[in-house]
């Protein structure tokens, strides 16, 4: 005889929970107790979801950008936001360890299996091009003058332009994959959107952020108009993803899905984040404030986006009902 | 060799020994006060300082059926030290390793309180000490010592059932399964555990008890259990998830799907901005 047996589902239904009688073939719960354990992630690593997404979006761009013809202000500006965003992105995640000194032990190993650990490896890797990008830039700027102007010539846009697209690439990706690779049920359940959500999200954060800084400062116009563009195409592949993963999810999707939150993400992500700043960069008027007003509407909406789906995950933890049977 | 525990659900008599045997030798703070209602469950889940929960389940039969119908029962609830850990494979910092008994250990020197281990176990074991629970005056040690002290080392960090790593190192058995009145713990080669685990099932067969083994011969992600349990009712029951899934099977479909969203943004990026609008 076997020592598993199934047991008799009928038995299964009564009132464990206590409180409503339970329909006849219903899992029980534990007195409604979570089943997993919610992660303690607060704003710290929603900030650096985002950080790091526009980080990594930027790094894609400076590949893009057209240096020769006229992207130049782009280009300059990409690099000292990146170097920037790289040295911001590491103080965070340090903020929210409590103790500044253990962010070193992520430094003894180097583990495949780890995402987060993949992710540190990817954050410092993607450091090094941007920081030696933007080293030179300022000595083609005239900043670093006289000699240490041959700092210029140590970071060859041929080397630091496509190892910063890679990781680049890489950093806008991971963050999806490190949340979605967990027990969490909501997560899991969006193991496939999620990374490609957060891949769009960075991409078209990082056109905003860009051009809003073209904005400020000044640019080339047909810059801003390309940067329009694939802001829009990224933010429309992204409201498509969210909708599709709104399906797919059905009730485990709820806390992303109904009641306030819906609301909050609607309100500031899916129309205010998405749809709005798509039909402003897509109008004919090329006014430096549409571009400013599209670029922090999206931002917003990029920042509201992370911070929904880290809060998701922390009431479906609390599910036992959708924790019990965890997603394939 | 692994060693392990079978937890036989069928003798506990819900004492508790083993939630106290294990905060004391394991120096861990209490739980505070807390009257939760839950039938005599006070402690309510395991958590970074609570490693070994009692689980107390009530199913009253219907009205009109025998009083034997009423269920109560009893589960002293651990780590699994899963055959393949999620929190282990997620750890960035190598501080959750498997020892030379192949239980799941954390080194809590080399843990930095990333908190990436707490979603990634698939039974809502592991849990971050909270700072707060160490320097709360009112928590003692069993030597007098505040827990100030052991801030230095341990505060923030995470926290589980070490299977009594310090104990076994010395040929001790661990608190918990040296406590129990019943052996409704038991501790040894997990092998030899199975094997006597598989004859207590028959044995309550033939007595007329519905049993199983829950962590044994599974064919689920995380492998099999080396801290297993005889159980009598569904797994949720005993807030045990029915279908536990090893996170980091969700892999390789995240990376691709990022992957191909980055590959197919850039080509559009490419496109627009080194082809169009010159």
């Amino acid at each position: 005889m076997s020592a598993i047996r199934a047991l008799d589902p009928d038995r299964s239904g009564n009132g464990v929970s206590g409180g409503a009688q339970l329909p006849p073939h219903a899992a029980p719960t534990y007195y409604d107790r979570p089943l997993l354990k919610k992660p303690h992630w607060e704003w710290e690593v929603i900030v650096y979801l985002f950080l790091g997404g526009v980080m990594g979006g930027t790094g894609i761009l400076i590949g893009l950008s057209d240096e020769e013809n006229g992207d130049a202000a782009l280009s300059r500006n990409a690099r000292y936001l990146s170097f920037v965003l790289a040295a911001l992105c590491p103080l965070v995640l340090v903020k929210h360890l409590g103790r500044p000194e253990r962010f070193l032990h992520m430094l003894r190993i180097f583990k495949f299996k780890s995402v987060m650990s993949m992710g540190v490896w990817g954050l410092i890797g993607f450091s090094l091009p941007a920081s030696a990008a933007a080293a030179a830039q300022l000595a083609r700027d005239g900043v670093l003058g006289g000699r240490l102007r041959f700092i210029g010539g140590l970071a060859p846009r041929a080397l630091t332009n496509p190892v910063g697209v890679a990781l680049g690439a890489f950093i806008c990706g991971y963050t999806g994959v490190l949340l979605s690779a967990t027990a969490n049920p909501f997560w899991a359940t969006g193991k496939r959107h999620i990374p490609a959500i957060s891949v769009c999200s960075g991409l078209a954060g990082a056109c905003a952020a860009n051009n809003l800084l073209l904005a400020i400062f000044g640019g080339n116009e047909t810059t801003r108009r390309k940067l329009d563009r694939l802001e829009a195409v990224a933010g429309l592949t992204e409201l498509a993803v969210i909708l599709s993963f709104r399906s797919h999810a059905g009730d485990v999707g709820k806390p992303m899905f109904a009641g306030r939150r819906f609301a909050k993400l609607r309100a500031f992500t899916l129309l205010g984040g998405i749809a709005v700043p798509t039909l402003l960069n897509l109008l004919p008027i090329h006014a430096r404030a549409k571009t400013a007003l599209a670029s922090v509407l999206t931002l917003t909406g990029g920042y509201v986006l992370r911070e929904t789906i880290v809060e998701s995950g922390k009431e479906s933890a609390d599910d036992p009902r959708v924790s019990s049977r965890q997603p394939e | 060799m692994a060693n392990g525990f079978f937890t036989d659900t069928t003798l506990c008599i819900g004492c508790k020994a083993c939630e106290v045997a294990c905060k004391q030798w394991n120096q861990l703070p209490a739980d505070g006060y807390e009257f939760t209602g839950d039938s005599y469950d006070n402690t309510s889940a395991l958590g970074a300082s609570t490693w070994r929960h009692v689980a107390f389940v009530e199913q009253n039969a219907p009205l009109g059926a025998p009083p034997t119908e009423n269920k109560w029962l009893m589960m002293s609830d651990v780590c699994k030290h899963c055959t393949n850990a999620g929190c282990l494979e997620a750890c960035p910092t190598g501080a959750i390793i498997r020892n030379e008994f192949d239980d799941v250990y954390i080194q809590p020197d080399v843990c930095n309180g990333c908190g990436y281990c707490v979603p990634s176990c698939p039974f809502g074991v592991v849990d971050l000490l909270a700072h707060a629970d160490y320097t709360d005056s009112r928590h003692f040690v069993s030597d007098g010592r505040t827990h100030d002290d052991a801030t230095q080392t341990t505060g923030g960090v995470a926290g589980k059932c070490t299977l009594c790593y310090d104990r076994q190192k010395i040929g001790l058995v661990p608190a918990c399964a040296k406590a129990c009145p019943t052996e409704s713990i038991q501790f040894g080669d997990v092998d030899e555990l199975k094997e006597r685990a598989k004859k207590r099932v028959e044995s309550l067969a033939d007595r007329g008890v519905d049993s199983y083994l829950y962590g044994v011969d599974t064919a689920t992600s995380v492998g099999d259990l080396n801290a297993f349990f005889l159980l009598t009712e569904v797994p949720e029951a005993y807030n045990l998830p029915s279908r536990p899934v090893l996170p980091s099977t969700h892999q390789p479909a995240g990376y691709a799907s990022a992957a191909i969203t980055a590959a197919a943004l850039a080509l559009v990026g490419f496109a627009l901005f080194r082809t169009a609008a010159r």
